[in-house]
């Protein structure tokens, strides 16, 4: 347990400064009162507005910004857990994004075109937007194994084939809606009603089983890495890819399962969204969700657990982004926290080096008391 | 049908430039072997800075300003991937992230404007284009010699393939690296000011729009040569201005071909070359490796 504290600490400072160092970027550019209250929206935007609640005794005041913080966070979870499961056989996922992008339209299709009762609708259009983002991301996958490619540079390259071949060809031409009457609209056909997800929280909030589902996705990938045997194989590879073949571990089709696994995660996300929020595709697919499950995976540790927190921190953060609006400070302030969040993990060695100095000097003074 | 030819020509002119300059500088990077996707936040850093120091000075300062941005990003890149031995991929996607939400912040916070910085004096035109084109036309030959028939550039090219072969020659591996991306991020930061000085006359919150990955695939298509990856960034912005152009003279061909498919294009070619060319990849050997002195 110790052990496991002591790899969070850096993954925490790394949050901690991050929020220290944009504090102070709006401090200079908006006063320092003005920062204060923009933080504080923000806190209360994202974990409830609690003072408020206290006064008015409006449960609203709480449950809101929670449903919109839980909204994200399952987003966020999703591509989150894409990345982090890809991580764990050694492979870089940066085509969370394209994943997600093929989910959503895949989802939005069958959600408007197939008609069902409701429970199997849904389930329907979730299978099929993971098999969607899973088929996207078996292409890397092969291209690694069968001819050396780099998995960074063609998931790459596949997220921007996404981008071009859904949001300025399908969702603008054959995939567009038909427009009823003088107004024009954007995006795909809405989903029927039978596909759309179960708000949790009725009128309240947009929260919805989507949220549920990144519960359960978050807890089954840990109990599935740490309790199956596949899951320890997956480890393995990722520890030493050499000794797992030595080992008798089939490696190729684990990187396969791994990459097909974390398509699927990250078409996942795009349902949620679709079936959840948007209730269509809509013209943009909006925040870039799929990189931000870099951001996830890497803060959380590559834990599912540790992924499952940080994307309800962030989300929480970035529900309550749209408050700094009032103060001056752009509702995308949140994503900046993130991004720093990211670097100063991705400088872990800095950390591991100040911790170690940290703690021998500590050691060292109560030897000297000793 | 000429006409036609000389205004795609001067389309590509204008158009090109940008991806040009990050596409080398993303060579220059990789060549070291040091993964460089973070071209894109690179590029906004310095249409960024460019926009808002010529604000303030002459536009060709404040395209130097751009320049300083990017090699600063460049630089953050280099200390955390080769003095801390960082994650390249990793640190390349935040500083992407770090740079779209700054961009946007600064943006908010200074001009209060979620869209643009005020207009500022665009480059002056030389024979019609910005300076920038005809450097655009020179630096990646320029580059190309420095890299390919000079000392310093096959010092960069072995730190690339061999780093601890060339330690053993008592070069000194980490200095030439971070040279090498700071140089990097100064060419993509170019790439961003020629965005927003030549380009364009302001900073818009959305650039570089995909332009800095789409430079990482021009040196991936021009095999991680200096003059094959502008050649490859030159041909993706034809293919753009032909897109363009047939979207206005040619509409019906359009719906045939979607403009979405064409815009795939430059990714989709990449990753055909990639599939085709495998293992036999011009892909530098220790591209992605820290350095580290201890394994020999």
């Amino acid at each position: 347990m110790r052990e496991g504290l002591k790899r969070l600490l850096p993954s925490a400072l790394a949050v901690a400064t991050s929020l220290v160092a944009c504090f102070v970027a709006v401090s200079l550019t908006r006063g320092f009162g003005t920062a204060l209250d923009a933080f504080a929206g923000m806190v209360w935007g994202a974990f409830g507005d609690w003072p408020r609640y206290l006064e008015t005794g409006n449960v609203g005041a709480v449950l809101r910004p929670l449903g919109e913080a839980g909204t994200k966070a399952a987003l966020l979870t999703f591509t989150g857990l894409s990345v982090a499961v890809a991580f764990r056989v050694g492979l870089f996922n940066i085509g969370a994004q394209g994943q997600m992008m093929v989910g959503a339209i895949v989802a939005a299709v069958a959600g408007a075109q197939v008609e069902l009762p409701a429970a199997l609708h849904v389930a329907l259009c979730l299978l099929l937007a993971a098999a969607g983002g899973a088929l996207y991301a078996l292409g890397p996958a092969l291209l690694k194994l069968h001819r050396g490619v780099h998995e960074v540079i063609s998931t790459i390259m596949l997220n921007w084939v996404a981008v071009s071949l859904v949001e300025n060809w399908l969702v603008v031409g054959p995939l567009r809606a038909s427009a009823s009457g003088d107004n024009s609209i954007s995006g795909t056909d809405q989903v029927l009603p039978s596909a759309e997800l179960p708000r949790l929280l009725g009128e309240t909030s947009r929260l919805n089983a989507g949220f549920l589902f990144a519960l359960l996705a978050a807890v089954g990938t840990w109990l599935f890495l740490s309790r199956f045997r596949r899951g320890y194989e997956w480890r393995a590879i990722g520890l030493n890819p050499e000794a797992a073949r030595a080992g008798g571990i089939d490696v190729g089709r684990c990187l396969v399962q791994a990459m097909l696994t974390a398509g699927a995660f990250a078409g996942l996300a795009g349902a949620v969204l679709v079936l959840g929020t948007e209730l269509k595709y809509p013209a943009t697919l909006g925040a870039p969700y799929g990189f931000d499950g870099i951001a996830m995976a890497l803060i959380g540790g590559g834990h599912p657990l540790g992924v499952l927190a940080s994307a309800l921190f962030f989300g929480g953060l970035r529900a309550g982004g749209t408050r700094m609006q009032l103060f001056g400070v752009h509702k995308s302030f949140p994503e900046l926290i993130q991004g720093l969040a990211l670097l100063l993990v991705a400088a872990r060695l800095v950390w591991d080096r100040l911790l170690a100095r940290l703690f021998k000097r500590k050691s060292g003074e109560e030897a000297a008391r000793a | 049908m000429l006409e036609l030819l000389t205004s795609l020509l001067s389309s590509v002119l204008d158009a090109a430039p940008p991806l040009v300059f990050a596409a080398v500088g993303a060579t220059l990077s990789e060549r070291a072997g040091v993964v460089n996707v973070g071209v894109e936040g690179m590029m906004r850093a310095g249409a960024f800075t460019a926009a808002v120091a010529a604000l303030v000075m002459p536009t060709p300062a404040g395209v130097l300003a751009g320049m300083a941005a990017g090699a600063a990003v460049g630089l953050v890149h280099a200390w955390l991937c080769v003095r801390w031995r960082s994650d390249q991929v990793v640190s390349g996607m935040a500083l992407n992230l770090v740079m779209l939400a700054l961009g946007t912040f600064l943006l908010e916070a200074v001009f209060d404007s979620p869209n643009s910085t005020p207009p500022i004096t665009q480059l002056p035109k030389w024979l019609g284009h910005s300076p920038l084109t005809w450097l655009a036309c020179m630096l990646p030959v320029v580059v190309h010699l420095a890299v390919m028939r000079t000392a310093w550039g096959l010092r960069l090219r072995a730190v690339g393939e061999k780093p601890q072969a060339v330690a053993v020659m008592g070069v000194r591996v980490s200095r030439l690296r971070l040279g090498a991306v700071v140089l990097s991020g100064a060419l993509a930061g170019l790439g961003g000011a020629a965005l927003s000085t030549a380009t364009l006359d302001r900073f818009e919150h959305h650039m570089p729009s995909g332009l800095g990955f789409m430079a990482v695939a021009a040196m991936v298509f021009g095999r991680w040569t200096p003059l094959g990856a502008a050649g490859a960034a030159t041909f993706f912005a034809f293919g753009n201005a032909l897109r363009i152009g047939l979207a206005s003279s040619a509409p019906e061909l359009l719906t045939v071909v979607p403009q979405g498919v064409l815009l795939a294009l430059p990714y989709a070619l990449t990753l055909v070359v990639l599939a085709v060319s495998g293992k036999k990849s011009a892909a530098p050997a220790a591209l992605g490796t820290p350095y580290d002195p201890e394994l020999r």
